[in-house]
């Protein structure tokens, strides 16, 4: 993908990639779910396996993989309402009008221009570190942070290749989209470790208590097994699953913001300053971390580019706005 | 039986019109609304240029010649208002040429330069120049999609009937096409 030579190719790689990442992580729910009610259900039904008995248990699947599937959407609908609002709590920045930054603010606005959505309020982080962040899950609602050590060190085509950066995620609704995905990933993990719980107690009084049945007991075993190996991994894999998709949002980023400026030198310059910087960032947590365009909790070298991070190596996105820009 | 069909093709024709036509409108008013966009700054940069004018020939008697460009640029593009994209647009390209050149005027200068005033000009004037371009960029690129929707096949049947005309692009010339770059330091 790395030969991608225009913002619009590589925004429809970035669509398709999210979009199947999220199918993935869609399925992965349900089919937990789905798990889960089956055993379960079925472990605590002494007649578990025997033929025909077993087909209510196989509907607990399908009732507990539909139960996932509304959970996940109350959660998401709760988070949407109230996310950015905790996130803007949590991250002590002040909003500014025009007077109290002129060229952050003009900035902002020329970006909003090019992106054609509603000026976004614009704040300012006091910290030396530099970085910058979005938020707003309803479009024309958005916010666009910087820190005043990135208002103070880049100069103004840098700045607006940040600020561009940053429209992107709110143009593309891309804080909507991570809720999301955080909220599914959030309830597979929490689902996962109640199933586990609730192994280590049922298989205790449960599984003594259905000690008479025979047939059913063996399958009921590997199939527990199986369970508790699924979720054990599936947290991991689902977090692995968000963390990719959250590195194509920032590539995706990347690119739309060469859309609006037609420079990609700015943010290219820009991205290299961060790198040079590159300091910790105190007072952000993981819940927040993925918001940021550098990621501010740990130092970006390649080999933190792994299954786990919230951003693509640095490195790798600069190279990828070159090739943009050749 | 073939009533039932006759009739879906209807139903079908009707849903296909009533989406074709939303559709277009929606193009229509996204770019009408790119274009009020422009009007503002374009508006905005009219009303800022005679302050930089006035500060320029406050601090300095001389360099009477670009002063006088701008302002002549100035009025000939506010004059070219509602004359419609293509006019509009040479008059307004006429007008960022004469325009940078005070910008690399005040650069030359250090006394200008270092006055307050001139500085606070300078950003609102490279960044209306900026929103100019970028609002430009939205603009054409909305009128873009809108023309490719209406001359597509099978819109192109029933956009002429609609009364959807073509847009007009908002074209500055080519040496134009670049956000001017002011330096800031």
């Amino acid at each position: 993908m790395a030969e991608t030579t225009n913002f619009v190719a590589a925004q429809a790689v970035n669509r398709r990639n999210t979009l199947i990442l999220l199918a993935v992580l869609t399925l992965l729910a349900a089919l937990i779910g789905y798990l889960i009610g089956w055993v379960l259900v079925g472990s605590s039904n002494p007649g578990y396996g025997d033929g025909p008995r077993g087909v209510p248990a196989n509907s607990a699947g399908l009732v507990a993989a539909a139960l996932m599937a509304a959970a996940s959407v109350i959660w998401s609908l709760v988070s949407l309402a109230f996310g950015d609002k905790m996130v803007l709590g949590m991250s002590n920045a002040t909003e500014i009008q025009k007077s109290d930054a002129p060229q952050l603010y003009n900035v902002v606005e020329e970006m909003s221009l090019a992106a054609g959505i509603p000026m976004p309020r614009v704040m300012i982080l006091e910290t030396e570190a530099m970085n910058a962040f979005a938020t707003g899950t309803r479009p024309g609602h958005g916010t666009i942070v910087v820190t005043r050590g990135l208002l103070e060190k880049l100069d103004r085509d840098e700045l607006q290749g940040v600020v561009a950066h940053e429209m992107s995620h709110l143009a593309n609704l891309d804080t909507r989209y991570m809720v999301v995905v955080g909220v599914t990933v959030g309830l597979i993990a929490l689902v996962c470790d109640m199933a586990l719980r609730s192994l280590r107690w049922g298989s205790f009084s449960g599984g003594r208590s259905s000690g008479g049945s025979k047939g059913g007991g063996a399958a009921t075993i590997i199939l527990i097994v199986v369970l508790i190996i699924v979720a054990i991994l599936a947290p991991l894999a689902a977090r692995a699953v968000q963390m990719a998709v959250s590195r194509q949002r920032e590539y995706l980023a990347d690119a739309t913001s060469v859309q609006f400026t037609r420079n990609p030198n700015g943010l290219i310059s820009a991205l290299t300053k961060l790198t040079e910087a590159a300091e910790p960032f105190p007072g952000v947590s993981r819940a927040t971390q993925h918001l940021f365009i550098v990621n501010p909790v740990k130092e970006m070298t390649a080999d933190t580019s792994s299954l786990m991070a919230t951003h693509p190596d640095l490195a790798a996105r600069i190279e990828r706005l070159r090739n943009l820009g050749g | 039986m073939a009533l039932w069909i006759v009739l879906g093709i209807v139903v079908v024709i009707v849903l296909w019109l009533i989406a074709t036509y939303n559709g277009l409108v929606g193009g229509r008013n996204q770019a009408q609304t790119a274009w009020s966009q422009i009007d503002v700054q374009l508006k905005r940069r009219h009303d800022l240029i005679p302050n930089l004018v006035q500060v320029v020939k406050d601090a300095m008697g001389y360099e009477q010649e670009t002063l006088t460009k701008v302002v002549q640029a100035r009025n000939a593009a506010v004059a070219a208002v509602g004359a419609g994209p293509a006019q509009a647009g040479a008059a307004e390209a006429a007008l960022t040429t004469a325009t940078r050149g005070l910008l690399g005027l005040v650069e030359s200068y250090p006394q200008l330069k270092a006055n307050d005033n001139v500085k606070q000009l300078q950003e609102e004037l490279t960044s209306t120049e900026n929103k100019i371009a970028f609002s430009r960029q939205f603009y054409n690129d909305s009128v873009n999609s809108y023309n490719v929707r209406r001359q597509s096949f099978p819109a192109v049947l029933v956009a002429g009937q609609f009364g959807f005309g073509p847009m007009e692009l908002f074209s500055m010339p080519e040496s134009e096409r670049e956000v001017p770059k002011v330096a800031l330091r």
